[in-house]
């Protein structure tokens, strides 16, 4: 509880309930739904049961979460064993804050289609990008990352 | 076909036999290594003594497969502790599954002792799923094993010469040692770091590693399983140690091929109950779940059999007392303010909820700890300002803004840094000794690394390479000059918040430490030949990469001023090369406050001077144009001139003609350079009108006027 935000104040994360006030004096009933962001650009939202020093995370009911444009589709997924170094955000989803009435929930095939459909015109636009820059004769010039040894 | 057939078998039998012999070889080794030195001789010949045969001969009756094998002629007791019931002399071949009997026949004469220890192990040996399902099976109170080795006690050691085959146990066994009993690797753990504890962290287990002296099985009767296990283990033994905590749940059927000849070892001594379609005897019924060997705690039916009990209180969160010294202060009070704020809504609701939720507390109160006291054990730090920078600042800055907010008029005190320092403990490896050797061994570990390979740096003879090479290597030679100079800065730059917090004497060791840094860092930036110039190439190379503008332009405030003018100067003769390196990186604009500081610091001569420089050679003007930064060097030094001419009406600017000639070759050239070659600069310095004012005609001006507002506007 008295832990810098990390790995070691995750602890008190797991299974944990919200500590917000009830509001109009009904309890709340679900518990803490924790959401992941993989390296691989995956979402994952579930209960978080374990971790360990590495802050490798075991997901209960987890739900694979996937957004494209103002869609979104959660696709079940069971339980999730995450390992440490594949997590780049991990955060608690607040159930006391009003859902974004933007996001248009819709079924798993269609946002399976979406994201196809998505990364489709992307790789074609890439494509087209590309060529117009060879046939200028152009190039764009790599990233120098070789700052850092 | 039969002298072939015979050839063939022969040929079999050797591998096999080859096999067999390495495979004793490592059992026996598991065996040392799982019993002691030279515990259990278990490969006593018959007639040695009751022991090593009424071991085996429980242990086959104990193995349902044996057992079910010879069912039907044994007409032994029923398997059970206790060696009184067992009458001397080797068990009947009936008795032995047909592996073994195989055995025995190719051995002929092989002793009983061997057999034994065959038995007890090759049980599980490659039967595949079928044999083994049977190894797995007998649910015990007390495993027969155990309780033999109970009854006989302590191993002794083997009299010398018994073994014919050499075999004597006691030479595998390491001398005893003289020095740390760690053969120079971390200590041993029972398993593996990475595992979490199964139980509150058994004494029993600690105690044993940490002592030195034989410790052997005993099996506490109080337990229901036998908990403690050897101290000296093989690796094997340990990763499978490891294994079997983690394997949680009835074991599958086809968990044959997976396990390894120690493990069927354990899984045959161990209490496993689960529902068996296989031949043999009905089982015990289990406690549910697997047990290991080496004793673990009852499985966690807890929890996850319904809902688990509560713990203690429905109110689980009383406000607990954590070890916050490590914190630092403002944190500390941070947090005791929002943990006051919230421990009253958090405990009524807590505990009903926890309640409801099934799969809640899966992790145990003990290893949430392990877990955490993990994390804390790497922030120990013996110098948190070096360590954890941005934390100190922090809080060091909320601390002062708060300050400021209460009381603004209180005087600002410097903060002092109260965090504890943690006392660095020595390590000082000392390499393992064994007693009675002659010299030092050499024993590779993580603490003492072994060079294995020895590794030759041949030289490429290819021209193509070689020139690549040099590329990189000269690169790699910039960035490492880089860094270096990096460090004396960042020592430089901390200067002053060290000294505050020394102690009146360290100060002036402290101060002349700060003068041979910046010492260091001037002479980096000079010539090699000529110690008072700066030198050009130096200066370019180490702007040549994005690290090394940064650099220069963290370093130019702390340069003395002859220094940083020079070094200006090298920026602005040199700009049309530095302009082209920095196209990837558009990062000259780092430069630009550093170098106006610089600027309004310079004497009316060194800023003619460094307009000339600008200006140096042919057409650098019109690249000096193109440039960002560039342009905004320009303007800066023509405001600047500016700025001296209007307030100081003794300016020796216009002493000489060189500043109003530069200045006209400069509105030349903004004139004639088309709008869309000159860059926009960072910031467009407002007296330049007045400037161009002085010089030029009015038309001109207006034309000027104009493309100076284009370009401030296409921004």
């Amino acid at each position: 509880m008295n832990y810098v935000p990390g790995t070691a104040s995750l602890i008190d994360d797991i299974d944990n309930v919200a500590s917000c006030l009830p509001q109009t004096g009904s309890i709340v009933t679900d518990y803490n739904k924790h959401l992941v962001l993989l390296r691989d650009g995956r979402t994952l939202i579930g209960y978080l049961r374990s971790i360990d020093q590495f802050a490798n995370l075991v997901f209960h009911q987890t739900v694979e979460r996937i957004h494209v444009g103002k869609k979104f589709g959660d696709i079940p997924r069971g339980i999730f064993i995450v390992r440490g170094e594949n997590v780049v955000l991990l955060g608690e989803i607040d159930v006391e804050k009003p859902c974004d009435t933007v996001l248009q929930q819709v079924s798993i095939e269609e946002i399976l289609e979406e994201q196809r459909l998505q990364q489709q015109t992307k790789q074609e636009t890439e494509k087209v990008k590309m060529q117009v820059l060879k046939d200028r004769g152009l190039s764009i010039p790599k990233a120098d990352n070789l700052d850092e040894y | 076909s039969s002298p072939l057939q015979s050839l063939d078998e022969d040929c079999t039998l050797e591998e096999e036999d080859e096999g067999l012999v390495e495979e004793e070889d490592e059992i026996d080794q598991f065996n040392d290594d799982t019993f002691g030195a030279g515990a259990i001789d278990v490969e006593d010949r018959p007639g040695d003594g009751d022991l090593a045969e009424s071991l085996a001969r429980l242990i086959l009756e104990a193995d349902p497969a044996i057992a079910g094998v010879g069912a039907a002629e044994r007409p032994g007791p029923p398997p059970g502790p206790g060696l009184s019931g067992l009458p001397p002399g080797p068990p009947p071949s009936s008795m032995l599954s047909y592996q073994q009997q195989q055995h025995l026949m190719r051995r002929g004469t092989a002793p009983m002792g061997q057999m034994n220890s065959h038995s007890i192990w090759e049980n599980s040996m490659g039967f595949g799923p079928v044999s083994v399902t049977p190894g797995l099976v007998t649910h015990m109170e007390d495993s027969p094993l155990m309780s033999i080795i109970k009854e006989v006690g302590l191993p002794k050691r083997p009299p010398q010469g018994r073994n014919d085959e050499g075999r004597d146990l006691s030479e595998r066994v390491p001398p005893p040692r003289s020095s740390s009993p760690v053969i120079g690797s971390p200590p041993v753990r029972a398993v593996p770091i990475g595992t979490p504890p199964k139980q509150p962290m058994s004494h029993a287990l600690n105690h044993q590693i940490h002592h030195p002296t034989a410790v052997h099985v005993r099996a506490p009767v109080q337990h229901r399983y036998p908990t403690p296990f050897p101290e000296r283990l093989s690796p094997n033994t340990l990763l499978n140690i490891a294994n079997s905590p983690l394997c949680r749940g009835p074991f599958p059927p086809r968990v044959g091929p997976v396990l390894s000849q120690i493990q069927r070892a354990q899984l045959l001594n161990s209490q496993v109950g689960f529902p068996r379609g296989g031949p043999g005897p009905p089982l015990l019924p289990g406690g549910g779940g697997f047990r290991p060997f080496f004793g673990g705690p009852p499985p966690p039916h807890g929890h996850r059999m319904g809902p688990p009990p509560p713990h203690g209180p429905p109110n689980h969160t009383p406000p607990i007392r954590h070890n916050t010294t490590h914190l630092h202060p403002q944190h500390r009070r941070m947090l005791t303010q929002r943990m006051q704020s919230r421990g009253g809504d958090r405990g009524r609701t807590g505990g009903d909820r926890r309640s409801r939720d099934p799969y809640s507390n899966l992790m145990t109160q003990k290893e949430k700890e392990w877990v955490t006291k993990i994390q804390m054990m790497q922030l120990q730090s013996t110098d948190p300002y070096l360590d954890d920078y941005y934390y100190q600042n922090y809080y060091e800055k909320m601390e002062k803004r708060q300050e400021r907010e209460r009381d603004s008029s209180k005087k600002e005190h410097t903060t002092k840094l109260i965090t504890p320092q943690v006392a660095k403990v020595e390590h000082t490896y000392r390499p393992v000794q064994f007693a009675g050797s002659l010299g030092k061994l050499t024993v590779s570990s993580v603490n003492n690394p072994r060079k294995m390979i020895d590794a030759v740096v041949t030289t490429r003879t290819d021209d193509e390479e070689k020139r690549e090479k040099q590329v990189w290597n000269k690169r790699r030679q910039i960035l490492y000059t880089v860094e270096k100079m990096y460090s004396l800065l960042l020592e430089v730059q901390d200067f002053e918040k060290r000294f505050v917090q020394t102690p009146e004497e360290d100060r002036d060791a402290l101060v002349e430490q700060h003068k041979s840094n910046t010492e260091q860092l001037c002479s980096s930036l000079m010539e090699k030949e000529w110690e008072d110039r700066v030198s050009d190439e130096q200066c370019v190379m180490i702007m040549s990469v994005r690290k090394g503008k940064r650099l220069i332009s963290r370093l130019l405030p702390f340069l003395p001023s002859p220094q940083a003018t020079a070094v200006v100067m090298a920026i602005a003769r040199n700009l049309p090369a530095l302009a082209k390196k920095d196209k990837q990186d558009q990062v000259l604009c780092w430069l630009v406050e550093p170098v106006s500081t610089v600027i309004q610091s310079l004497s009316s001569s060194s800023l003619t001077d460094l307009l000339q420089e600008l200006q140096g050679s042919e057409g650098q003007l019109a690249t000096v144009l193109h440039n960002k930064f560039g342009v905004t060097l320009l303007y800066l030094i023509l405001s600047e001139g500016e700025r001296m001419q209007s307030s100081d009406p003794n300016c020796q600017l216009m002493d000489d003609n060189r500043w109003t000639e530069l200045v006209f070759s400069v509105t030349r050239e903004l004139l004639s350079v088309p709008s869309s070659a000159l860059s926009p600069p960072l910031f467009t310095p407002p007296n330049l009108l007045s400037l161009f004012s002085r010089y030029v005609d009015r038309q001109r001006l207006e034309l000027l006027q104009d493309k100076l507002q284009m370009s401030a506007l296409s921004r």
